[in-house]
């Protein structure tokens, strides 16, 4: 009667959408930030650095870290479980749904970089603040800065497919109509935030 | 009109544990012909293109007419009825595998006892026969009879099943389990069942059994798992409105679960 596999599911669907798409819409408007030069990118990163440490560190795990290692984690064992065949089924769900895999596993890897070295050497072991020149040399190397645009587009994608299937798995749209204008307005949304991220990620080359 | 051939490649296989091999045939094309006439004029002489006499092609089938679901197979690499699928609208070379999603017996024959199993599982049937009285059933709405008549066209072809990337039953043996292929196996049950538990879950003397359906579906092997490819609906031959069932299935096993953890 207690159905494990249910509510891990659920649970994990819900951190999907919840905490990652948090992420997701936090890094881009701190990113857009770089838009608008070093000197203000630089005083929000101060701003983030004012927050209280014991304060920072508990949302960091609590809210980030631990989600985030359990949607993974639980993630890799449901991309296992795939067989995905959209070479025989070609239709766009097929096709989302087996990108929704393949993109899961290139942010494994991508998150397993990003974190372990800006947020675990660099700001943790060197104690080196994130800044804009910091950013601004990371990307000189080009492969580093395409390898970041693929990985927020990666996550971008696997955030905005999300919303349709989790839609689905709640059963909030029902209808095939209902699920086509939310997978619509997610895949809108998918491209602005494309679209944002060459805009913003540009921005590092032009000051 | 006589020297024009159809050619079809079939993977075959000579028993549950064997490796499967690929075997061309040709047949004598004539208008209107279907996959299943062709693997008859197969069997009625098992010739391969080298001339090669072979045991003839395994498969099963019953009703002709899209109605009994037996002649599942996979046609061109989509899961289909072999009965309707008319050689005229088909790409040539044909080629003929078996629906893989389930442990196979014989070259396109399966083994598809499974379904039966998730039928059960979920009740898949109405309790009438017990100690009370049996009078005036009640009355359905008509438009909610008009859907449970398309949920009761399911023929548990299993089309949906074999379509499905959540769906993985090949590791079962024809007796009992035999050890599955890879360390983590799908525990999804496939569309068909889920739009059975549902059918059921709407006739209104089903309907007292719905916590105990929608807590079967709840389970390890249930409805949990399903991905949302959407593939069931695509490939389903009867047309059942399988998206519209799963997510409803899934909104219903959402608020079971919350009468389960607060009726508790």
């Amino acid at each position: 009667m207690f159905h494990t596999t249910f509510y891990l599911r659920r649970l994990h669907s819900l951190c999907g959408l919840l905490v990652l798409g948090f992420f997701i819409i936090e890094h881009m408007i701190t990113n857009s930030v770089a838009m608008a030069g070093p000197t203000i990118f630089n005083q929000v990163m101060g701003m983030v650095e004012e927050i209280p440490k014991p304060l920072f560190y508990s949302i960091e795990i609590g809210m980030y870290a631990i989600p985030i290692l359990f949607h993974g984690i639980y993630g890799i064992y449901i991309a296992l479980q795939a067989k995905n065949n959209p070479r025989n089924y070609g239709y766009l769900r097929n096709w989302n749904f087996a990108l929704q895999r393949w993109t899961a596993w290139f942010l494994v890897v991508f998150l397993i970089w990003h974190v372990g070295y800006l947020r675990i050497y660099v700001k943790g072991m060197t104690g080196t603040p994130i800044s804009f020149e910091l950013l601004q040399n990371m990307f000189q190397n080009p492969v580093v800065a395409v390898l970041y645009i693929l990985g927020m587009w990666a996550a971008i994608f696997h955030f905005c497919n999300g919303i349709t299937t989790f839609c689905m798995t709640w059963g909030i749209t029902k209808g095939p109509r209902a699920q086509n204008v939310i997978s619509l307005i997610s895949m809108g949304l998918c491209a602005v935030l494309c679209i944002a991220t060459v805009m913003f990620m540009s921005s590092y080359f032009m000051y | 009109m006589a020297d024009k051939k159809v050619r079809f490649i079939i993977e075959r296989q000579d028993g549950p544990d064997e490796k499967p091999y690929e075997q061309e045939f040709d047949v004598d094309y004539r208008p209107g012909l279907n996959v299943v006439a062709s693997l008859m004029e197969i069997q009625k002489n098992p010739v391969t293109v080298d001339g090669k006499r072979v045991p003839p092609v395994t498969w099963e089938c019953n009703c002709l007419e899209k109605v009994c679901g037996a002649c599942m197979m996979v046609i061109n690499g989509r899961a289909r009825q072999a009965c309707c699928a008319l050689i005229d609208e088909l790409e040539q070379p044909i080629r003929l595998q078996p629906a893989r999603t389930f442990p196979v017996i014989r070259d396109l024959l399966i083994d598809r006892s499974i379904m039966f199993e998730n039928l059960k599982k979920i009740q898949g049937w109405i309790e009438i026969d017990g100690s009370w009285e049996v009078t005036n059933a009640p009355i359905q709405n008509p438009y909610t009879a008009q859907l449970t008549y398309k949920l009761s066209q399911c023929m548990t072809c299993g089309c949906c099943l074999e379509a499905c990337p959540n769906v993985d039953y090949s590791y079962l043996g024809i007796e009992g389990l035999r050890e599955a292929k890879s360390p983590v196996t799908a525990d999804f049950m496939g569309a068909s069942p889920v739009a059975q538990a549902y059918l059921f879950n709407l006739n209104p003397v089903g309907a007292f059994d719905k916590p105990k359906r929608l807590n079967a579906l709840m389970e390890k092997g249930g409805i949990t798992s399903c991905g949302n490819s959407q593939n069931c609906a695509a490939v389903c031959p009867k047309s059942l409105p399988l998206l519209d069932v799963l997510a409803q299935v899934n909104r219903d096993v959402n608020i079971q679960a919350l009468k389960n953890m607060f009726n508790f």
